[in-house]
């Protein structure tokens, strides 16, 4: 029922490539660059870890930015994306980046010679979460594909940005060799998200599953297509798994008993997890065809 | 006014020559297409029906690319016409991701039809007449160069073939019909109304400016 070959384009369950395919890969990355720094800014400075906020701040610009810019047909006219807010969310979210690496600057440089006022926290950790909620926005108002067409497709990756920032920021922690408050405080907000994460997970793919025809084929891709061994060998036994199983053993022991190792394991599977999941909702990404749909399949013809 | 375009797919027998003709007049370069024509089938031998389905950017009324657009490349016309300043075009494509008919396409780089062969005729001719900009994304504009250009001599597009968009007076079964869908007294206006004429995907709430009649 989806197209395999080109000149079934659009009589078939048709892919979008643009966002995925050759150089659309870039456009995949800078997604999840940009909701991973801007979360793991938002969660480390919550906690007052400069450092968390500072590679979160980094990872958003060169990375999530860079990614961004590279894969644009004329990158030097990015600005003219400025122009757009009132309707398009590549517009919103360009200027939501700008806003977050000028007041994240601000704030960073006041915290690490001064201090910064507490004003200007909630207005850069507002700006970080509008950061990381707008690439979610941006697939979402495609209604033409229904597995982005769906209120809690944003959601899911705030959640997805926060989870992995939060890992990270517990990385930075670790690091430092100083677990502390923040280190326990961070692990808290880990569960949290880590429970909110596999609710969405499941509660997207049902609501999809059962929307329309073709969140059906979207969603028997992503569980039993091509890349079936990605979402359930990756995304679910190690990148909500393998977390899971760490959580549930420094429950148990405690947090600073947990080996450093299963922590740091726990973080990378979580971040490969996120950015498959990422890569299969943009590789599943279905239209509807326009012509009535062979009931013969493809490979039949 | 809104130009408008009503396709009988009755009449349509898939020979392509509306493809071919946009190719032509708007000095398309390899693997940009404007219009296209998408043939299925569907039962079981014997009893198989084959559909034919000429497509191009429906130019719709409530348009998705145009409002996700994030630097105003893609505007809409008062006459209905939704065309792309290839000037402002960043090459983001997501309008290409918005428009559910999937009529639009990205020109990512320039090449020649015979690869290493140079430029044919036909090429050198469009890069002095017609210049695409490659890392922006194209579509179907209605031809309409030749509606500005007749309208300027007076002529009225869908009657007049001078100001009528190629495809449509180079369709050898005069499938395609081409006017102001806001006259009532129009033939597009007329054939709607009498045949029932339908537009693609109406639920997706973008009311397209193109009319099929079965």
């Amino acid at each position: 029922m989806i197209q395999t070959r080109p000149f079934e384009f659009m009589t078939r369950f048709t892919p979008q490539t643009e966002w995925i395919e050759g150089p659309g890969v870039r456009l995949w990355l800078a997604f999840f660059f940009i909701e991973l720094g801007a979360g793991m800014f938002f969660i480390s400075s919550l906690f007052g870890n400069l450092w968390g906020m500072f590679i979160g701040w980094l990872i958003c610009i060169v990375l999530g930015g860079g990614f961004h810019l590279i894969y644009l047909g004329h990158p030097f006219r990015f600005w003219r994306a400025f122009l757009r807010p009132q309707t398009s969310w590549i517009s919103r979210g360009l200027i939501f980046i700008a806003l977050f690496i000028i007041f994240g600057a601000i704030h960073m440089g006041l915290s690490f010679w001064a201090t910064s006022p507490l004003g200007l926290l909630v207005l850069i950790d507002i700006i970080a979460f509008l950061t990381t909620i707008y690439g979610g926005f941006a697939m979402n108002y495609c209604n033409g594909i229904p597995l982005w067409n769906t209120a809690l497709l944003p959601v899911l990756y705030v959640v997805a940005g926060f989870w992995g920032g939060a890992e990270l920021a517990l990385g930075v922690i670790l690091a430092s060799k100083a677990l502390g408050v923040a280190g326990l405080r961070i692990e808290e907000l880990i569960r949290i998200l880590l429970a909110a994460f596999i609710v969405l997970v499941l509660a997207y793919l049902t609501s999809v599953r059962y929307g329309s025809a073709a969140g059906r084929v979207a969603v028997g891709e992503i569980v039993r297509g091509r890349w079936w061994w990605l979402f359930w060998v990756v995304v679910i036994i190690l990148g909500i798994g393998l977390p899971l199983g760490v959580v549930i053993h420094s429950l148990r022991v405690g947090l600073a008993a947990t080996p450093t190792v299963l922590l740091s394991l726990s973080i990378f599977f979580e971040l490969l997890g996120d950015i498959s999941l990422r890569f299969l909702i943009l590789k599943n990404g279905f239209y509807n065809p326009l012509t009535p749909i062979s009931s013969v399949p493809s490979t039949q013809l | 006014m809104r130009w408008g375009m009503v396709i009988d797919l009755k009449k349509c027998i898939g020979c392509w020559n509306c493809v071919l003709t946009c190719k032509a007049e708007h000095f398309l370069p390899p693997g940009v297409l404007w219009c296209r024509v998408l043939i299925s089938e569907t039962g079981k031998y014997p009893q198989v029906t084959k559909h034919i389905l000429p497509i191009r950017c429906n130019h719709c009324k409530e348009a998705k690319c145009v409002d996700v657009c994030p630097t105003g490349a893609t505007q809409r016309r008062d006459d209905g016409i939704v065309w792309i300043d290839p000037d402002k075009c960043m090459g983001c494509r997501y309008c290409m991701m918005a428009c559910p008919y999937q009529a639009r396409v990205f020109y990512s780089d320039e090449r020649e039809y015979f690869p290493g062969q140079g430029l044919t005729p036909f090429e050198e001719l469009g890069r002095q007449l017609y210049q695409h900009q490659s890392g922006t994304v194209e579509k179907c504009n209605f031809c309409m160069e030749r509606i500005d250009a007749g309208l300027a001599k007076g002529l009225k597009p869908g009657v007049d073939r001078e100001a009528t968009p190629a495809c449509v007076i180079n369709c050898p079964t005069k499938a395609m019909y081409f006017g102001d869908l806001d006259d009532p007294e129009s033939e597009v206006s007329m054939l709607i109304k009498q045949r029932k004429g339908a537009q693609l995907h109406p639920e997706y709430g973008t009311d397209p400016s193109i009319y099929y009649l079965e």
